[in-house]
């Protein structure tokens, strides 16, 4: 078996390790904001049914559209990755 | 084996397909296997809807005419309810049936093995689905909001009547001009967000099995698993996601109209006393 490290120098350029470590930044940075903001719907929609518990089924709707409308720019984190070649 | 190693070294990775693949030309077009896959949805669609047309009748029936009933009567509420008047919601109702129906048939086919990277025929995956092709789900959005902007001109009776909503309060303000070009180009963007939405959850749910089957190797099925089952969740989510987005756009741009056609019609008595003295102010 060939222990990593030989493999890694010979074989990976210093741009192939730039493009990894620009990709691991991308994802790390770009989802740390959908993160944030599902968890603050979640948190506000978790209050709002516990307050209200009969208008939860209806606030559940409302809170999935705000997910999806976050949950965007974490997809367009992921998909950056792909144009960094 | 070397495990983990394939990950260090980003060229043996599993091949992922982001944009369609050709499959046959068609008289000078290319059809493309998103498009091949989106016909198949169509025809599926139609002859499962006009069979359950055929076999509706007034006394419920069990089976599964009556979860095809309690899904259209789903949206049909939900459409209906968006609008202050359900008269004019209703007009709508059979687009956004359609277009709910065909997101959701679109996003579960392509849980089947049969479509995407597991079936390939000359490089390419014989059968896409088509809510993972951007050009897809651009046309979805493309005509979702040609139909909003098209009801709410129509319903704001002319052109530059739908443009004067942009515009509140004293034009020659410059916030308030500033404001208007913000709601603009945010409005124009809607085509783009809703279409960049439904193909990237597709799209990534996609890429995220092909990854995991490749992690997974002999037994990838078993590991591919799980992603397949949160994208039936997922697949459900987008396709009541995105008819609820463009329900409210139009809802919205509709409602707005008719209320400014009320707001001419009231008399002087009805008006409260803060809006009177607010118009004053506005008209000299």
């Amino acid at each position: 078996m060939v222990l990593p490290t030989e493999t890694f120098a010979a074989t990976v350029t210093q741009t192939q390790a730039l493009q990894t470590i620009a990709k691991g930044l991308i994802l790390g940075g770009g989802f740390i904001g959908p993160g944030i903001g599902i968890g603050l719907v979640g948190g506000s929609y978790l209050q709002a049914a516990g307050r209200n518990p009969g208008a939860s089924k209806f606030l559940l709707g409302q809170a999935l559209i705000f997910v999806a409308l976050v949950e965007l720019f974490g997809l367009l984190a992921f998909a950056s990755i792909f144009i960094v070649v | 084996m070397s495990f983990g190693l394939p990950l260090l070294l980003a060229d043996s990775g599993p091949a992922v397909h982001i944009a369609p693949g050709a499959v046959f030309q068609l008289g000078g077009l290319t059809i493309t296997n998103s498009i091949l896959y989106g016909w198949i949805c169509i025809v599926l669609i139609c002859v499962f809807f006009i069979w359950v047309a055929r076999q509706v009748t007034v006394k419920p029936k069990g089976g599964v005419i009556q979860l095809v009933e309690v899904a259209v009567e789903f949206i049909v509420d939900l459409v209906e309810g968006a609008f202050d008047d359900e008269k004019v919601g209703r007009k709508f109702v059979p687009y956004f049936v359609t277009l709910f129906c065909f997101i959701l048939l679109n996003n579960w086919l392509g849980l089947l093995p049969i479509v995407g990277e597991g079936f390939q025929v000359g490089g390419h995956p014989l059968l896409r689905p088509f809510t993972a092709d951007l050009d897809g789900t651009l046309a979805l959005g493309v005509v979702t909001m040609g139909l909003v902007y098209t009801a709410s001109i129509r319903e704001s009776g002319g052109l530059l009547n739908y443009l004067r909503h942009f515009f509140v309060g004293n034009p020659l303000n410059p916030l308030y001009m500033f404001i208007a070009l913000l709601e603009i180009i945010s409005d124009l963007l809607r085509v783009v967000s809703l279409s960049l939405r439904l193909f990237l959850n597709i799209t990534i749910g996609e890429i995220l099995y092909v990854v995991f089957a490749y992690l997974g190797h002999i037994i990838g099925p078993i590991t591919a698993l799980p992603f397949t089952l949160l994208d039936v969740l997922v697949g459900a989510l987008q396709a009541y996601i995105f008819t609820i987005l463009a329900t409210m756009y139009l809802a919205i741009a509709v409602n707005a109209a008719g209320e400014h056609r009320n707001h001419d019609d009231l008399t002087e008595d009805k008006l409260p006393e803060t809006i009177e003295v607010t118009r004053q102010g506005a008209g000299a």
